[in-house]
């Protein structure tokens, strides 16, 4: 058993982003939301990164993403006014951010019919080629992408926006417990997809 | 569409994942079967590595100049700050505006009450010693009334009493029965005798004839 204990992660030792249940940027929000203009730009700081990446799976170019976020903020300035906890800080933004690509994707839509599909939350443009470094991450991108929408929605909030289970089902409008398994079966997945030596 | 794990290990990848998100019940099943079974190692071996080489890849697209950026959506909002309209109007007018507008019904109820509304009266509490006791002197009538907060309803009660009086009583006695005070005169003309006899009789009605009215 101590063996067992010794390969598997401890709950000390592995502590994700829903470990920590306050809202950080819950500060700001009553700042902002008391007329303290600064604390905005505080937000803008902290998120703007993570915003900008979330956009960009959705939108194929760069200087589109960041006009993307840019609206995403301005429409969060103007919200942030009501803003009542519901949800944390993050994903709330975060929210507004895939909100604001697929009206951007739906507006550009003959613009590049081809690259934009009906479905634009599930499927989002894949991981421009270019980008991708050696062949093991351009296979694992081409397997990210056959995944199901759901599933595929899930693991990209997690993996690559490192939210946790708790915003990943905001985001995804689902509980957290299906928002886990829906995890697990998406790794399970690309397991099979990539067969071999991710194969259990 | 609401998706509860049909087993434990439903949940492995979010227990390698993030261990701590998982509650303790759950943990535990979890634990439990990894420490029976050998392929559940295993797997969570391979969930583990491939959930690591997925964090390590190069994220989408190029990094814009965050700063600039940052200056972009700050020169875009512009500089004022857009408020909600409760907070707009503010709690400094609201509670005193709650409160003079609680003050004001609690004014208006209990100084334009309506009046005893015409009806029967409720009646007066009978008293068999009321009989030889004089009715209160006659207070002046008009506006001689009094606001009274009662059960929650605001009330007015007339000062003078005498409106009391004139409600028929419905009991074992009848009207005629009860002294007008301007027939309690003959009481001084009684003899120590007489009044003697009515002590007696007040005392112990039972015991003798009760005291005639003698009527001067």
């Amino acid at each position: 058993m101590d063996v067992l204990a010794a390969r598997l992660p401890s709950p000390l030792t592995v502590l994700s982003p829903a470990a920590v249940t306050v809202d950080p940027d819950r500060e700001l929000v009553e700042r902002f939301q008391g007329g303290e203009r600064a604390a905005f730009d505080q937000l803008v700081r902290r998120h703007q990164r993570g915003v900008w990446h979330l956009v960009r799976r959705y939108v194929k170019r760069d200087a589109d993403a960041s006009d993307v976020t840019q609206l995403a903020f301005v429409r969060a300035y103007r919200g942030l006014a009501s803003f009542r906890g519901a949800a944390t800080v993050r994903s709330w933004l975060y929210r507004i951010g895939i909100n604001c690509a697929l009206s951007w994707l739906r507006d550009h839509r003959r613009e590049e019919p081809m690259e934009i599909a009906d479905d634009a939350l599930t499927d989002a443009n894949p991981a421009p080629a270019r980008l991708l470094v050696g062949e093991e991450g351009a296979r694992l991108r081409a397997a990210v992408a056959q995944l199901p929408p759901k599933q595929k929605l899930v693991l990209e909030l997690r993996v690559f926006d490192d939210l946790s289970f708790k915003e990943v089902a905001e985001l995804a409008d689902c509980t957290e417990n299906t928002a886990k398994v829906n995890f697990h079966y998406a790794v399970k997945r690309l397991r099979d997809i990539l067969g071999g030596e991710h194969a259990p | 569409m609401r998706r509860d794990p049909r087993s434990p290990s439903e949940l492995l990848a979010a227990y390698v994942d993030g261990v701590s998100e998982l509650p303790a019940g759950e943990r535990r099943a979890l634990e439990e079967r990894l420490a029976d079974d050998e392929a559940l190692r295993a797997e969570a071996a391979e969930t583990r590595g491939l959930i690591g080489k997925l964090r390590e890849l190069p994220r989408d697209g190029g990094e814009p100049d965050w700063a600039v950026l940052e200056r972009s959506i700050c020169d875009a909002v512009g500089a004022e700050v857009p408020r909600s309209w409760w907070r707009r109007f503010g709690w400094r007018w609201v509670v005193p505006g709650m409160a003079l507008a609680a003050t004001a019904a609690v004014a208006a109820l209990v100084l334009h009450a309506p009046a005893r509304e015409a009806g029967p009266a409720p009646a007066p509490v009978p008293s068999l010693a009321g009989r030889d006791r004089a009715p209160p002197a006659e207070a002046p009538r008009g506006e001689d009334t009094m606001a009274l907060w009662l059960d929650g309803e605001g009330v007015e009660v007339e000062l003078a009493a005498e409106a009391l009086l004139d409600v028929p009583w419905e009991g074992d006695l009848n009207q005629e029965d009860l002294l007008p005070a301007s027939d309690l005169a003959w009481i001084d003309e009684l003899d120590a005798e007489a009044l003697d006899r009515a002590e007696a009789w007040l005392g112990d009605p039972g015991s003798s004839q009760p005291v005639r009215r003698k009527r001067s």
